[in-house]
């Protein structure tokens, strides 16, 4: 019985050497910058007039986008939970569109078509002026709402589809309006979700680096993951300002995780008990549905065709110089990624390494934490699932910074800063939660009786693992390896922050033809990208379905 | 009968490519990213040497040796900006060497210290969009008037170390009034030099300012509507230095490899890439030659002095 202790105990201490001391070596490096205890230079960072004005900006645009999101939204939760449209699931697949799609390649898309002379003066030169508004902050907010209000969308559908239509009934029948009841009834139960919902839309936001890198540097937008980078990066190099401002991010963010349960706690009403409610769907007239057609039909054109058509376009255009024209049209860009020198294809293998033997490590780990979790006691097991949730939590570019300045300060003991390895490190440990989230509601489905059964028959822990549980968790872990595999495949903060010398991943590789190289080659490349996540999620799909049969 | 013949010649290759060197070299240079992996593949087919490469602006570059101060890993460093080379040997970070055939060098492009070897050189221009401007020959300064009010771009001289170089050469010759009356003309900073290029190709701005001319030269050749001239007022011809680090884990391959940037066969490479070669004795026709590029005096002492702060001085200028 000595193993099930040490064991507990050891992978707690594994856990904090692989993600609570990185995140220590930020506040050390904060809050000693000349090997003794000194917060004076922390603070003046922050004083930086440049700083302050930062993070003001950065907090304002988190609030926007919150707002922004919201009003796309909320009424699709509502359609989608409460009309006719609930019915049509095709809208789900629709609306997972924007999420696969990396945020940085949305926003060169929406680049190219907004610029002066661009695509979208090509087509409708009359349309110049809107150019000039989008190149500000509104363009900013509004590229990334569309990125992240599927997000916020699937949180309310699901909270508003838990509200038993018995509850609108009885509202109904003691002859209260429709408005009244919406307003009274219905929102009062709904927020305490919503606001855990725009928190995590704040966080998402403020965490973000591919949209501020792209399109926030055009218009010289700075936000907290952009000035991270930069200071750890662009000569002169101040890793100490880097590390203070890192910091400031990671206290907002576990600011907001408290308040977030804090609300989930006390602010949630729980709305299921005993048999569940029905829906009631609601009748459309005509008008109604059209008028809400038309508003379907916007929020698509705006999240997915611009930016899609702006991205295939111009992998297509021979020479930019004379852009959308008969006959300037090529498929050159795309030989080009795979013969004109050897770096188009290195970064898509480097990538394909790096997705798959993250996913697998991080399939193996996750799958031990949980199992761990689930066999200690219950204050050890907290503090497992604490710490190895906590990089979801944080904005990746903190994690990676700090990554980066531990494993350069231990570079005598473990020699692998400037090697492929610190980036699958960096990986296994941004992505270690989503195997952990998958495999624990995998989990949460085995019925104890099971394991019982198991032990009547005189079967032993192992046998019992590999012959019970590990057959029915492993939908759950192929489901985290499947999502790992995808999101690792096009991570860009990671390989744009410490990748090796000569190393690209497609994430930098389009990133550098788009800003240093040829438009069209990084474009061709970024329409690669996304036909792989998306061929890679349908097969994968299909895979783990046929398995289940 | 042949055969035998050619297989012990192959062995012999082989033998003396493993004798004369194996083992790998690391070079970090800026663009044209097509030179830097030509010359690295026939220095790698030439002498068995690997080369590892890595491949940034000036400014990234700088920044990754910054970063590397405690293990070094770069041989051999080549920049853009022959100023930021004058820095680095400043510092004390660069190894005095004479490498072959540098007695066919340009005059002048090769360091008193013999520790910068200007193998290459790009000079910039006014690079414009025929689309919009179909013939163009302004000055500098002309440039500020109000019809091309909006519509001028700079390439980031924060990372395009040719344009700081321009930079420096221009302010230290005629002051700060034409950037300054150019930045008030609504000019824009779109990124590093294929950035600004890219911006001037599609039209976004019409007329490029400080542009490297190799870009523009390879960018016409693809028949993009660009076109380049050299103002009177003059230009900085730059040349692109490479340097030996005194840091360098392997010396040997290191002074081989800047032996080699210097033979016949890289030169010419140099050349089909639309850069200035740095021998005499390299013929082209693919762009114009040295001779006939207006050129401002360069007191190189006084504008080392100055580039970071000029270069930083005309982003705060254009920032919006």
């Amino acid at each position: 019985m000595k193993g099930k202790r040490i064991f507990p105990a050891a992978l707690i201490i594994f856990l904090a050497l692989l993600i609570v001391c990185p995140l220590l070596s930020i506040f050390a490096r904060a809050a000693f910058p000349d090997g003794h205890f000194d917060l004076t230079s922390a603070i003046n960072t922050l004083k930086e007039n440049e700083n302050a004005s930062m993070i003001a900006s950065s907090l304002l645009l988190g609030v926007l986008v919150v707002i922004v999101s919201s009003i796309i939204a909320l009424p699709l939760a509502y359609i989608f939970s409460r009309t006719e449209f609930a019915r049509y699931r095709f809208f789900d697949i629709i609306f997972m569109i924007p999420f696969m799609t990396p945020p940085y390649i949305a926003s060169m898309g929406w680049i190219l078509f907004m610029q002066r002379r661009g695509l979208m003066q090509q087509l409708f030169p009359s349309l110049a002026f809107i150019s000039d508004w989008f190149f500000s902050l509104g363009g900013l907010v509004l590229v990334m709402s569309f990125h992240v209000f599927p997000f916020m969308m699937t949180m309310m559908k699901n909270a508003m589809l838990s509200v038993p239509s018995s509850l609108d009934e009885a509202g109904s029948v003691l002859g209260i309006p429709f408005r009244t009841r919406l307003g009274r009834l219905f929102m009062p139960l709904l927020t305490g979700n919503y606001a855990i919902g725009a928190l995590l839309v704040f966080v998402k936001t403020i965490s973000e680096y591919g949209t501020p890198s792209t399109l926030g540097r055009r218009i010289g937008f700075s936000v907290f993951t952009t000035d991270i980078h930069r200071y750890a990066t662009v000569a002169p190099i101040e890793l100490g300002k880097s590390a203070s401002l890192a910091s400031v991010l990671i206290g907002i963010c576990l600011l907001i995780w408290i308040l977030q349960n804090y609300i989930t706690a006390h602010r949630t009403y729980s709305l299921i008990s005993g048999k569940g409610g029905s829906i009631r769907i609601r009748k459309l007239s005509p008008a109604a549905k059209g008028a809400i057609l038309i508003f379907i039909a916007a929020v698509v054109f705006f999240s997915m065709i611009i930016p899609l058509f702006s991205v295939i376009a111009s992998s297509l255009i021979k020479l930019r110089g004379y852009g959308l024209r008969a006959g300037n049209y090529t498929i050159g860009n795309y030989i080009a990624v795979f013969t004109e020198d050897k770096q188009g294809i290195n970064a898509l293998l480097v990538s394909i390494f790096l997705a798959v033997s993250s996913a697998t490590i991080t399939a193996v780990l996750g799958t031990v934490i949980v199992t761990a979790i689930r066999n200690a006691r219950k204050s050890i097991g907290n503090i497992i699932e604490g710490i190895s949730l906590l990089p979801e939590m944080l904005p990746s570019i903190v994690l990676v910074l700090g990554i980066m300045l531990f494993y350069n300060g231990i570079y005598r003991i473990i020699p692998i800063y400037g090697t492929i390895w610190i980036m699958v490190l960096s990986y296994v440990i941004l992505f270690l939660p989503y195997t952990i989230q998958y495999v624990t509601s995998a989990y949460s489905q085995i019925s104890g009786s099971l394991i019982a059964a198991g032990r009547i028959c005189g079967a032993g822990p192992l046998y019992i693992f590999m012959h019970i549980t590990l057959p029915l968790i492993a939908r759950g872990i192929a489901s985290g390896w499947m999502m790992t595999f995808i999101i690792a495949f096009r991570e860009l903060v990671t390989p744009s922050l410490i990748a090796p010398t000569n190393t690209l991943t497609v994430s930098t590789y389009i990133n550098r033809q788009f800003e240093q190289g040829s438009v069209g080659k990084g474009m061709a490349m970024a329409v690669i990208c996304i036909l792989f996540s998306t061929v890679s999620l349908l097969l994968l799909n299909t895979v783990i379905n046929r398995k289940k049969t | 009968m042949k055969k035998p013949l050619i297989i012990i010649a192959l062995i012999l290759a082989s033998l003396s490519a493993f004798a004369a060197g194996e083992g790998i070299v690391t070079v970090y240079m800026p663009s044209p990213a097509g030179l830097a992996n030509k010359l690295a593949a026939d220095f790698e087919a030439k002498t068995g040497i690997e080369v590892q490469t890595f491949q940034g602006t000036t400014g990234e570059i700088l920044a990754r040796l910054e970063t590397e101060k405690a293990n070094p890993v770069a041989d051999v460093v080549i920049l853009a900006s022959w100023s930021d080379g004058l820095s680095m040997k400043e510092s004390g970070q660069l190894e005095s060497y004479t490498p072959a055939n540098s007695d066919k060098m340009v005059p002048g492009w090769i360091d008193e210290d013999s520790m910068l070897f200007g193998y290459s050189a790009s000079a910039v221009g006014v690079i414009y969009n025929t689309l919009i401007y179909p013939t163009l020959d302004a000055d500098w300064a002309e440039l500020a008037d109000p019809e091309f009010r909006n519509d001028i771009a700079i390439p980031d001289p924060e990372l395009s170390g040719a344009c700081k170089d321009f930079v420096a050469g221009y302010v230290n010759a005629y002051g700060w009034d034409t950037f300054e009356a150019l930045a008030g003309n609504g000019m824009v900073v779109p990124g590093a030099n294929r950035a600004a290029l890219e911006a001037v190709t599609t039209g976004e701005v019409g007329v490029l300012i400080a542009g490297v001319d190799y870009n523009a030269y390879s960018s016409m050749a693809d028949g993009e509507p660009l076109s380049i001239y050299y103002p009177e007022s003059g230009t900085v011809v730059n040349p692109r230095p490479a340097m030996i680090m005194k840091s360098a884990p392997d010396m040997e391959n290191a002074k081989a490899f800047v032996d080699y940037l210097l033979s016949e066969d890289a030169q010419k490479m140099v050349a089909e890439a639309y850069l200035l070669p740095g021998r005499t004795d390299i013929q082209f026709d693919n762009r114009s030659t040295l001779a006939e590029i207006p050129q401002i005096e360069c007191d190189w002492d006084a504008m080392m002095d100055i580039s970071s702060s000029a270069a930083a001085r005309i982003n705060e200028l254009c920032e919006r």
